[in-house]
């Protein structure tokens, strides 16, 4: 190949159509209103007639002897009996009649004025000006014509043109005919139209006024033949001939000398076909409808919103070579690699392009079939179709594999079945951000769904619940390359948003390097070989020998999996979660992680340092070392803690939030006390004694009075129960180490659910006075306001059960309601800012040139790459350097 | 030196239509006074004048129109006039002060001390040594070489220009790629999180009726560019020597709420006697900072009614001269929105303790920056509204601009959502960037796009290609939408860089 450049489109301009240029371009003047005759075969003038392009194979286009998917389609055109307006430019057309002269034809402006605004006028440059400003300038000049009584060029006095919607001019109450607005648009002169914002080269008013109109091609407007053989047109279609029928049916009468008044209606009749041809959801005229009833989908409706031709086929396209299937977690697979199932493998091709290099081992794939497989059964690559260099494609099919990998010759393409190592585009919607589409190396797998590294659900926001996703196969070497140096998962790791990992353990990950590091626990030899089994460690841990037996340490070992070099000192977040006191403040060699040259000497592994967000330990080594060792890190931490977690084994139920009777008595206590100072606060409300607080009434300041009490109960009884629920239970695990779940939800579990709320309140709706026909009216306790001694384990009583539910509601429609409203104000940022980019000198410039920034974000620091927002961190700097004096 | 003069709007007007001027008044000026300003309410300077000379009239002088028909004591020469805008509050008023009616001359406020200060906008000059010194080569981002230059005087040379290298490596690495698309990396860092954000407005600070929007409503809010935000306010700073005691802080909620008659009192109608009765509640009126001789003096200043003051009662009586019923139904509206006193708009003023400073702060339901920034005690450098459209036309667009800035990255934190400021830094410099503020969607940014194609391919479709036809607009395919539409390789990052292999021809 020699090229590698490819043309481009460098502009498009716009224009109106003129009546000559309509005809000039149509192939066939279409006079009669049928479509097909009874064998089936176009009319010939009819809509349907084979100069306007073919539908049905086996015929040939009468213009350019095209085939079906050859034939582009060529206009055809209709001669309107009588002019009708446009309705798309019925604006425009007023604003016209009303500031130039009915007799002259000229703007009705002095010829001072005149000399004035074009030179204002001129300023605008049609190609790119604004036009919302053109049309601004432009509005105040024709507002003063048409304030003009008396043409100031011919004298002759003007009458007020009314607009009589949709598509009637009225003057004086009298009628203005299509034919009469045209005749007076004709005498415009083109040296008048810079006013109204109308570009002389390209457009004329009369043209407004149409008298012409084209025929779209068939492939526009294509028939269907339903499976009972009857045909049935498209809406376009239908709505031609209406238009043809009644123009012949005018012609007539207008020729035959009909009365005026049957005229006239057939005109306005052609008028409305016209008006609905174009936009059947016109103000004021009622829709066209289809025989069953439904409105017909003309131009305008084809072109207009979501699933109009611009967002719908324009915007956004289909592509081929893609999958979409359920996925699930594979913890063995690298956050690089994607699991591909086979069915989907076959299916899904990569163009190769023979060469003197490749040929033997494409004749080989070639040759082994469509369905190959190794001599274990297993899945090999084959190929689906070869393309010959005069674009003919040819299936390979187990039967002629053989024979068409002999024909292959150099230039040639085949289209090769998908292979490991093949790069690939996988995504989740919504798209949110960068990292919801990223590429990944293919690994074919047994089973029918997509696989992968549970540490990349963060940036798909996927879960395992039934979600699909989507694969799309790249077809050229350029965006192969991209894809690889760009798109990479480990190259996405940082994100934009806030300068840190998105990428990081979660869940049980954490759960595990926690149990690993926590406390700081020995492992047998055995144990410590079963654990990095699951690993390609980068050194071998140290141990020591106790007993004559090999003692290896939980830190020893998470350090075997840590880069060489790596240097690192912070506090872990373990006391964050707790309440109160903490029993870890004053053990500093719990808290504070120090890892020195690739060796962890103190601290526990949790959240803070592994996970998505926050992640320190993923951070440092992607800024150290690169993301080839970043992402090597997450692979060997996720297969590690997968190890470790499931030799040890992990798990949770109903039983970990068992407390002592004399706890469950005492949460009992709690409740029925804040009850009681619940119905003591209303009892002092209701005998008016309630002091209010500053600039609150009495009723607000017992609402926040008891909201102070069911939450000071709530976690009162979180309190007692936690006292029974220590570092040994698994809940209590997985919510201090940050892996899933906060003390709070722990507390709702064993101690108490606490007080219901909406809207920020008190659960206060229902009936008149009561939330539920079980209390009496006015009662304003605190089970009728959705205060819920219960706890989740005990299990909620009907009123309590109701009240959660209302409380659980309100947060479904504000997820429902917050999603659209969220989606539609991302829509309108995209749209603002997609034009936006950095130049060579790190200013932001849009597509017009206008500079927006003069340095990127003040500083030209890529977010991506910073610290959390700072340019550089310089503590961490500072760290390294010291330590590399000592 | 500088003189002050109210005056009518006509008459400035006419100084200015006719200048160079020579203007009789009544009053004389020192000969070194060259510079000074008109005003027409008695709240901001709306003209600013020079003058070329003063002379004392005499029965001879000559001058081309007078202020006042007697008493003229001077002319002044004017060279030159224009429209200022200025609240008169930047002026520090002697002797006559508030009084303030006729002219004054005085000196430009300086500065004033009690001021806190005002943000920093000159460079640390260590810190700009080390930008240079190490430019052109890499630039220092301002904070980091102020935090740079604090280390330098810690650190021995030595260490100071290891770390220095190490720094510049670093820095090399950071900086944006060109051709970056950061405009939807933008978009995207602030959408993505909207999913996550609450839809709740919260009350705020204790007050009834103070609420705040936040979340997503007041970031979408920002993002629309609102006439006005759905809940105003206002965090008024103080001056140090007010800010300390919470006795001076009421005095300054009492200025500043908008209290109406109806706030306070009753307003009883009685048909029979043809009277409308005013009757305080003192508990409300607590409340309100007001006492009886405020409502006393408000009413005080109405026109066409007579008041009757019951003393045993502690009660107003209002009888409108005119005995109709009509007339009493207005009088009755009058008074029920009749302001006692405060700042139009300022619905609800309280004061709280800033946790950080330690003094007073005052925060307000409803907003009205002008009227605000005119009182005397306050800061009036950190001073904010909520309104981004008022601090536009108040302060101007840069202020607009950081305060779409400072708004949505609170709005942001607030939800402990972390995006960074760089976006949020586009994202305000996008919609002011043009002079006026822009809301992101069709009626702003996207509809004012160069593009047809790219403008039909959002909203309103139909409308952007008939107008194009007749403009016979000419699209040229730079953005991204039109370049999808047509098919082609966008113009950002890899796909603005052309990039051919030639190849190598081997020469046998």
């Amino acid at each position: 190949m020699t090229t590698g450049i490819s043309k481009r489109i460098s502009s498009i301009q716009f224009a109106l159509l003129s009546p000559d240029e309509i005809r000039k371009m149509s192939q066939i003047k279409v006079i009669t209103a049928d479509t097909y005759d009874d064998d089936g075969y176009p009319i010939e003038r009819g809509l349907m007639d084979l100069h306007m392009g073919v539908i049905e194979p086996g015929l040939k286009c009468a213009t350019c002897f095209g085939k079906v998917d050859e034939c582009p389609g060529h206009f055809g055109h209709i001669e309107l009996a009588m002019p009708v307006v446009h309705v798309g430019f019925i604006k425009e057309i007023k604003t016209f009649l009303e500031s130039t002269c009915s007799s002259c034809g000229r703007i009705k402006l002095t010829q001072d004025q005149i000399d004035k605004y074009r030179k204002r006028m001129e300023g605008f440059d049609f190609a790119s000006s604004d036009p919302e400003n053109l049309a601004l300038v432009s509005k105040r000049i024709t507002d003063e014509a048409t304030m003009r009584k008396i043409c100031p060029h011919c004298n002759a006095p003007q009458k007020a043109v009314i607009l009589d919607k949709p598509t009637t001019f009225r003057e004086e109450g009298i009628k203005v005919t299509p034919k009469e607005i045209r005749e007076r648009l004709e005498r415009i002169p083109d040296s008048d139209l810079i006013f109204f914002g109308m570009n002389s080269k390209v457009a004329r008013p009369e043209w407004m006024v149409l008298t012409v109109l084209p025929v779209p091609p068939i492939n526009v407007r294509p028939s269907i033949t339903l499976e009972t053989g009857e045909r049935s047109e498209d809406d376009l279609t239908h709505k031609l001939v209406d238009i043809i029928r009644i123009s012949q049916r005018l012609r007539e009468s207008r020729d035959n000398g009909s009365p005026q008044l049957i005229i006239e209606d057939l005109w306005d009749l052609l008028q409305f076909h016209v008006t609905t041809y174009f936009d059947n959801q016109t103000a004021g005229i009622p829709p066209a409808r289809h025989r069953s009833g439904r409105p017909l989908k003309t131009l305008v409706q084809r072109l207009k919103g979501k699933d109009g031709r611009f967002r719908s086929n324009l915007s956004g396209k289909r592509v081929n070579f893609s999958a979409r299937t359920v996925i699930s977690p594979e913890p063995f697979l690298s956050v690089n690699e994607v699991g591909v199932p086979e069915r989907a493998a076959r299916e899904l091709t990569v163009p190769v392009i023979v060469t003197p290099f490749n040929i033997d081992s494409i004749r080989e794939i070639v040759k082994i079939g469509p369905e190959a497989r190794d001599e274990f059964g297993r899945y090999r690559a084959g190929a689906n179709y070869i393309i010959r260099p005069d674009g003919r494609r040819i299936k390979v099919t187990t039967q002629n594999a053989e024979e068409n990998s002999k024909r292959i010759e150099v230039g040639w393409t085949v289209e090769r079945q998908l292979m490991e190592g093949d790069i690939v585009l996988f995504n989740r919607q919504p798209s949110l951000h960068r990292m919801s589409m990223m590429a990944h190396t293919v690994r074919i797998m047994q089973g029918q769904t997509f696989r992968f590294n549970l540490a990349v659900c963060t940036p798909y926001n996927a879960d395992f619940d039934g979600d699909e996703m989507n694969l799309h196969v790249i077809q050229k070497e350029e965006a192969r390359a991209e894809a690889r140096i760009i798109m990479k998962v480990q190259e996405q790791i940082m994100s934009p948003r806030f300068g840190g990992p998105i990428i990081g353990g979660i869940h049980d990950h954490i759960t595990s390097m926690f149990l690993l590091t926590h406390n700081n626990p020995t492992f047998t030899e055995d144990e410590t070989m079963h654990m990095l089994s699951y690993v390609e460690p980068v050194r071998q841990p140290d141990f020591k020998v106790e007993n004559g037996h090999k003692l290896f340490s939980g830190r020893e070992i998470f350090s075997s999996i840590l880069p060489e070099g790596l240097n690192l000192k912070y506090k872990s977040k373990l006391c964050s979660g707790a309440k109160e006191k903490c029993e870890y403040e004053e053990r500093a060699e719990d808290i504070y992680v120090t890892i020195e040259n690739g060796r962890m000497l103190t601290g526990t592994i949790d959240e803070t340092s592994l996970g998505p967000f926050s992640g320190i330990i993923i951070d440092k080594i992607y800024r150290s070392f690169g993301s080839d060792e970043a992402y090597k890190f997450i692979d060997r931490m996720t297969r590690l803690a997968v190890g470790f977690i499931s030799m040890r084994g992990f798990s949770t139920g109903i039983t970990d939030y068992d407390i002592p009777k004399l706890a469950v008595e005492r949460i009992k206590e709690i409740g029925l006390d804040a009850e009681q100072r619940i119905d003591q606060l209303i009892k002092v409300y209701k005998e008016g004694l309630l002091e209010p607080l500053p600039g609150r009434s009495v009723e607000e300041t017992l609402e926040i009075e008891i909201l102070r009490i069911t939450g000071e109960a709530r976690d009162g009884s979180g309190n007692v129960a936690s006292q029974y629920l220590g570092m040994t239970n698994p809940s209590v695990i997985m919510a201090r180490s940050g892996a899933r779940a906060k003390m709070l939800n722990i507390a709702e579990v064993a101690g108490m659910v606490g007080q219901q709320s909406v809207r920020g309140g008190r659960i206060n709706r229902g009936y008149t006075g009561r939330t539920l026909p079980h209390f009496k009216r006015g009662d304003i306790g605190a089970a009728a306001r959705g205060f819920v001694i219960s706890s989740y384990k005990s299990g909620l009583n009907p009123v309590e059960y109701f009240m959660h539910s209302i409380g659980g509601r309100e947060g479904l429609v504000d997820i429902a309601v917050r999603t659209s409203r969220s989606g539609y104000m991302q829509r309108r940022l995209i749209n603002a800012f997609e034009d936006l980019k950095v130049d060579d000198e790190r200013k932001v410039q849009d597509t017009v040139g206008s500079i927006i920034q003069f340095t990127y974000g003040e500083d030209g620091v890529d977010p991506t790459r910073s610290d959390s927002g700072e340019s550089l961190d310089l503590d961490y700097i500072l760290y390294n350097l010291n330590r590399g004096g000592k | 030196m500088i003189l002050i003069w109210k005056d009518k709007k006509e008459k400035a007007e006419i100084l200015q239509s006719r200048v160079p001027v020579t203007y009789a008044v009544d009053f004389e000026v020192p000969d070194d006074v060259k510079e000074g300003y008109i005003t027409t309410d008695g709240k901001n300077l709306t003209y600013r004048i020079r003058l070329s000379a003063f002379e004392k009239i005499k029965k001879t002088s000559k001058y081309d129109i007078e202020k006042k028909k007697t008493d003229l004591k001077g002319v002044l020469h004017i060279s030159e006039v224009k429209k200022a805008n200025i609240p008169l509050s930047r002026f520090e008023i002697d002797s006559k002060g508030k009084a303030f009616s006729g002219f004054a001359i005085t000196e430009e406020a300086k500065l004033d001390p009690e001021m806190k200060a005002v943000q920093k906008t000159v460079m640390d000059s260590s810190a700009r040594k080390i930008i240079d010194d190490y430019s052109p080569r890499v630039k220092i981002p301002y904070e980091l070489a102020a935090k740079l230059a604090k280390l330098k005087e810690d650190l021995p040379k030595k260490e100071f220009d290891s770390l220095m290298e190490k720094v510049q490596k670093e820095l090399d690495k950071r900086f944006i790629d060109p051709y970056e698309a950061v405009g939807i990396i933008a978009a995207q860092s602030i959408g993505e999180p909207g999913t996550q954000m609450t839809m709740r407005t919260f009350h705020f600070a204790g007050v009834r009726e103070m609420n705040v929007t936040l979340g997503l409503p007041r970031l979408i809010e920002i993002v629309d560019a609102r006439r006005t935000p759905s809940t105003p306010s206002m965090e008024i700073h103080l001056k140090t020597k007010f800010a300390k005691s919470q006795q001076s802080v009421m005095n300054i909620i009492k200025k500043l709420e908008n209290t109406t008659i109806n706030d306070v009192a009753d307003i009883i109608t009685d048909t029979a006697e043809l009277s409308v009765t005013v009757r305080p509640v003192p508990a409300r009126m607590k409340e309100r900072l007001v006492d009886f001789s405020d409502i006393e003096a408000a009413l005080g200043k109405a026109t066409q009614m007579s008041v009757v003051k019951d003393e045993e009662k502690n009660e107003l009586t209002v009888k409108p001269q005119q005995e109709t019923f009509k007339r009493l139904y207005q009088i009755q509206e009058q008074l029920k929105t009749m302001s006692i006193k405060g700042v139009p708009g300022i619905k609800r003023a309280i004061g709280r303790i800033d946790e950080k400073s330690g003094e007073w702060l005052i925060f307000t339901q409803g907003s009205n920056l002008r009227g605000v920034l005119d009182i005397e005690e306050i800061d009036a450098y950190n001073t904010t509204t909520n309104d981004i459209t008022e601090i536009a036309e108040i302060l101007g667009i840069e202020a607009a601009r950081n305060a779409i800035f400072k708004e949505s990255l609170n709005t942001l934190q607030e939800q402990g959502l972390e995006v960074d400021m760089r976006h949020l830094m586009l994202v305000a410099d996008m919609m002011t960037f043009t002079g006026s503020v822009r809301a992101v969607g069709r009626q702003g940014i996207s509809g004012r796009k160069s593009s047809v194609l790219a403008r039909a391919a959002f909203e309103i479709t139909t409308k952007h290609l008939l107008r194009a036809g007749l403009m016979g607009e000419i699209d040229t395919l730079t953005g991204v939408a039109e370049n999808i539409i047509v098919g082609q390789p966008v113009t950002l990052g890899t796909g603005s860089v052309n990039l051919v292999y030639k190849g190598v021809t081997r020469k046998e």
